[in-house]
């Protein structure tokens, strides 16, 4: 059984993420206010090269522009 | 969906039947007709090993119902209603995101999804504007991720909004 989203080359991971960020956009605005804050991330990590740490970036973007570069590759 | 109801409604209505007196006892009779249930979110865990009746789960292969003594298996789960009849014989219903249910050997079930709500949490008003979103993108131009994330939200919103009826 193949998904869509694993053939659009998303991951369970983000397949999860993004229907429970739905999800919580769906409550009622009481309770919608208290999920919401579930769904962010403030991860950031950075790379040393050279004893030199280099810019710190978020993980949640750069796991989006990885996605997206997969899919790239993936479809040419 | 009525078809169903009634076949749950005779479910419940057998152990009613069965229940005559125990005339002998082996080791099996201590086994009980319970399942223990635990359902996890990771902020919250809505049911700790507490025993209950029936589960009924909405698997990526279709609707199933727990019982005791069920096989193990390991499930996928689709966005959509649990219902947990409880030992009382009141049924609960939550509204899952997905995950996945365990059945374990000895009756026990555990449950593990991202966010579980009942329905009378939900805004149709909500649910009805982002379906508008959803299409626009879903039917847009934009890359094959957003169109892919679009459709996602689709499905647990359909499936949210057929289960608010």
């Amino acid at each position: 059984m193949a998904f869509a989203w694993k053939a659009a080359g998303l991951s369970y991971n983000r397949y999860i993420t993004v229907a429970s960020r739905v999800v919580r956009r769906s409550l009622k605005e009481d309770k919608r206010i208290a999920a919401e804050r579930r769904g962010e991330t403030e991860l950031r990590f950075s790379k040393w090269e050279n004893g030199k740490q280099s810019e710190p970036r978020n993980l949640n973007e750069a796991n989006q522009a990885a996605i997206a570069e997969h899919a790239q590759s993936a479809s040419s | 969906m009525s078809s169903l109801r009634i076949a749950r409604a005779a479910l419940r209505a057998r152990p009613a039947a069965i229940s005559r007196p125990i005339l002998r006892r082996g080791y099996a009779d201590v086994a009980s007709d319970k399942i223990k249930l635990s359902l996890a979110l990771p902020h919250q865990s809505i049911y700790k090993s507490q025993d209950v009746v029936q589960v009924n789960l909405p698997a990526e292969t279709g609707e199933m119902g727990v019982l005791a003594n069920h096989v193990p298996s390991i499930e996928q789960l689709k966005p959509g209603l649990v219902e947990i009849i409880e030992e009382s014989g009141g049924s609960k219903q939550f509204f899952l995101s997905g995950g996945f249910a365990v059945v374990q050997p000895g009756s026990q079930l555990s449950i593990n999804a991202v966010e579980a709500y009942p329905l009378e949490d939900f805004s149709s008003e909500a649910v009805r504007n982002q379906i508008g979103e959803a299409q626009k993108i879903a039917g847009g131009s934009g890359s094959e991720q957003d169109i892919a994330e679009a459709k996602i939200e689709l499905e647990v919103l359909e499936s949210l909004q057929a289960a608010m009826k």
